[in-house]
């Protein structure tokens, strides 16, 4: 799937406040297509450079989606961030929850 | 744009980091103080572990080696004689606490690259901890991989598995703290299989505010540290981290450490070792959360109270003129709630005065040694509290007397052996609350004050005319005479001749006093006595004439309403009058200020109780209790013997406000008795039982 969204190589707390609109138009965007898919695909290999003030960022995107029924997919994680989302116990941003789209 | 926000960061966090280190050097002073009197405390061995720990983990945060550096020497040898290995001795305990000045000189000099601790210092804490004087040289590791060396070699128990709950305070990334580092650092003290992250607090995009920290973990971490060195790894996260750590299972079969929960808001583990330092114990406590407020915004605060308290009395007053009851009615509860908050107002100033009190056993211990006397110093009611501009100016009047105490009070081992008594001196600093006042008391057993060598002393300095011999407690007032001294051989302590008067003139800056009593050969006792608080009073209202004065309500002691003057006054209205049995001095305010209005038919005396003493006071009217705004004498009546300040009533009159000691002092009359006293006083509502003897001086 081609990835209409991309996270930046930067995501840290000197970011977090730049990137908040972006994630909110990623959601309105995302709730406007609801028919269309149910899954808000993100590339996420630019990641060089993220602490726990971005990954909560996105952490807070993936609850606001899963609040209306979607579900966030971080496309090819980049080491950084799936280094940071295992070492903080948030592994489960990187799993895609196939058995979701199962049923 | 990351180097130059830490760089910015650092420097704002610079000087939390100079206060704290100070705290912890002060913790760490008094805690090697405490250790002395109990050297194989190991709450206390582990307590100054941590300080030195504390220290020296902040600065290599700063990057300040040269803190680091030295402090690294200090916290083996405490690492050392926490294990068992070194044993506390005197020259140990001395050199610690050398180091501790030089930790604190160096973290106050972290701007001057030329101050570096002497190397002969750092050779000794070598030479203490066992260590080769070539094989560790000075200054060298700074940074946090030295802290992890330091949690490896400290293990003594076998691996446990921990499980750790962390809830970060929102506040977490913008003190530049990022838990991802903090982390990894964790991870460094060992092994966590499992890590989960309490995904669903964190808020949803609509609600978040992306600098403010939702985290919260759970953890499992497989370490050989200690609790402590757990604990410690979260120090950096501050006040706003909420923190639980539990023991699961030990690993090896070694035994545990005391597998209790720790709970604690991680704040800098100083002040639970301040609080311990006064109160005896240390141990882990809740921190309650503190806030620090700047003084002079509380001062504001304070100040605008002074005016409510004002405005609400000139509101109370004009509502007693309507007649209203439902208006009165609401006025007084105003009043209640202004009252209320005036008392919480004035105890956020209120601070205890053990930790003044404390700082000084180190001052205690050097100077016996310096004399060759053998001294122990007892503190009692360090927990008595009082406002904090009080404490920080009574601090230096402190100071001298107890040196004082030391120099002159105390005698060496063989001189009190030769007076028959134990050849420890001991000196008590105490402090307790007594009617309004803050009584401090420096007690030394020792040689009390030679009165011939004193009034020798006071002849020789034209103090007194020689040949005249007063009272024995004159004598000893002469002590606080202004260049007065008695030391036989000058020591670089005190016996200059500058220091009594300035402790009299700093206390009674203060509105307090200060007495002196004194047993030869017995000991002597210096008592303070300060107000609570230098802003707001209760008073009692009186009025003479068209006058209206204020006493302080606690030194009210009964009232003797509407009788009829009778006794007669000298021309400073001094008289005495009969109270169930005693004559006490009894003091005439229209004939003492020269007040115009003529006297009523009526008059009412108030007793006053200053000090020890009790004396009348002779008013036309009684008007009642009232909440008085201190405000300060103008130049032209700060002269007025026996008033203190003045305040301004809710008519908008001005009320002066007495001080009853010096007032007491004009009421008494030692030189002439009077014809006997007229005003026969009957059975008022006694307070107190008198037990006045003493004649006033």
């Amino acid at each position: 799937m081609q990835a209409p969204h991309a996270l930046p190589d930067e995501l840290t707390i000197f970011t977090a406040s730049e990137w908040l609109p972006q994630c909110q138009a990623w959601l309105r965007a995302s709730a406007e297509e609801a028919e269309v898919c149910e899954v808000l695909a993100v590339d996420a290999q630019a990641v060089v450079e993220i602490d726990a003030a971005g990954l909560q960022l996105l952490l807070s995107l993936s609850n606001s989606l899963e609040k209306a029924g979607r579900r966030l997919d971080l496309l090819s994680p980049s080491p950084v961030l799936s280094d940071a989302c295992c070492a903080l116990g948030a592994a489960s941003l990187l799993c895609r929850p196939d058995t979701k789209e199962a049923a | 744009m990351t180097q130059e926000s830490d760089d910015d960061i650092i420097r704002e966090m610079l000087p939390a980091f100079l206060e704290e280190a100070n705290e912890q050097s002060d913790a760490l002073e008094q805690l090697m103080l405490e250790l002395e009197a109990d050297p194989g405390n190991q709450a206390l061995l582990g307590a100054l572990f941590r300080c030195a720990h504390t220290i020296k983990g902040s600065a290599g945060v700063f990057g300040l080696d040269r803190v680091v550096g030295f402090t690294h020497h200090v916290e083996t040898l405490l690492d050392l004689m926490r294990e068992g290995t070194i044993v506390l001795t005197p020259e140990l305990s001395t050199l610690l606490l050398q180091s501790n000045d030089v930790i604190r000189m160096l973290v106050q000099g972290v701007h001057d690259d030329q101050i570096v601790a002497p190397q002969d210092l750092v050779l000794r804490l070598q030479q203490a901890a066992h260590m080769a004087p070539h094989s560790d040289t000075g200054q060298q590791d700074g940074s946090a991989k030295s802290v992890i060396e330091v949690f490896a070699n400290s293990t003594t128990t076998g691996s446990v598995s921990w499980r750790v709950e962390v809830r970060f305070g929102v506040d977490t990334f913008r003190h530049g703290i990022d838990p991802l580092t903090l982390i990894a650092y964790v991870r460094s003290l060992g092994h966590i299989p499992d890590i989960v992250c309490d995904t669903p607090s964190v808020p949803t995009l609509d609600a978040i505010d992306p600098e403010s920290c939702h985290l919260g973990l759970v953890f499992t971490l497989d370490t050989e540290a200690s609790l402590e060195e757990i604990t410690d790894a979260f120090k950096f996260a501050r006040e706003d981290c909420e923190l639980i750590i539990t023991p699961e299972r030990v690993h090896a079969a070694s035994d545990a450490p005391p597998a209790t929960q720790a709970s604690q808001a991680a704040a800098p583990a100083a002040r639970h070792q301040r609080t311990g330092a006064t109160g005896g114990a240390t141990g882990a406590g809740d921190d309650g959360g503190f806030i620090r407020v700047q003084a002079d915004r509380l001062d504001d605060v304070i100040n605008l109270l002074g005016e409510l308290v004002i405005a609400g009395s000139g509101a109370s007053a004009l509502a007693r003129q309507t007649q209203q009851r439902a208006l009165m009615e609401a006025n007084r509860h105003v009043t209640r709630l202004i009252e209320g908050i005036r008392n919480s107002t004035l105890k956020l100033r209120m601070v205890p005065i053990g930790d003044t009190f404390a700082r000084f056993r180190r001052v205690v211990r050097d100077t016996a040694a310096e004399l060759g006397k053998e001294v122990s110093l007892e503190i009692v009611g360090g927990e008595t509290e009082l406002d904090k501009a009080m404490v920080e100016r009574i601090a230096d009047p402190l100071m001298h007397l107890v040196r004082n105490a030391l120099d002159h009070g105390l005698e060496t081992a063989a001189q009190r052996q030769a007076a028959g008594k134990g050849p420890q001196g001991k000196l008590t600093l105490s402090a307790c609350h007594e009617a309004g006042n803050v009584l401090i008391r420096i007690m030394d057993d020792g040689r009390g004050v030679q009165r011939d060598k004193v009034l020798q002393r006071a002849w020789d300095r034209g103090l007194i005319t020689r040949g005249a011999v007063p009272s024995d407690a004159e004598i000893l007032n002469l002590i606080f005479a202004p260049g007065f001294s008695t030391a036989e051989q000058v020591t670089n302590l005190s016996g200059r001749g500058v220091g009594m008067d300035v402790v009299r003139s700093n206390v009674e800056a203060l509105r307090g006093s200060v007495t002196i009593a004194s047993d030869t050969g017995q000991g002597s006792c210096i008592e303070i006595r300060l107000p609570l608080t230098l802003a707001i009073i209760d008073g009692f209202l009186v009025g003479v004439g068209q006058s209206k004065f204020i006493l302080p309500l606690d030194s009210v002691a009964e009232v003797i309403a509407n009788r009829s003057t009778e006794a007669t006054f000298d021309s400073h209205g001094r008289s005495y009058f009969e109270l169930r049995g005693q004559f006490l001095p009894l003091v005439n305010l229209r004939t003492l200020y020269a007040l115009d209005a003529p006297p009523p038919k009526l008059s009412s005396v108030v007793v006053v109780r200053a000090g020890a003493h009790r004396y009348g006071v002779l008013v036309d009217a009684l008007l009642g209790q009232h909440q008085t705004v201190i405000k300060p004498l103008g130049l032209m009546l700060r002269s007025l013997r026996g008033v203190s300040g003045s305040s301004i009533l809710g008519t908008g009159e001005v009320a002066l406000i007495f001080d009853t000691t010096s007032l007491g002092q004009l009421a008494a009359n030692p030189q002439a008795m009077p014809s006997p006293p007229k005003l026969s006083v009957g059975a008022t509502s006694p307070i107190d039982t008198p037990h006045l003897s003493e004649r006033h001086p």
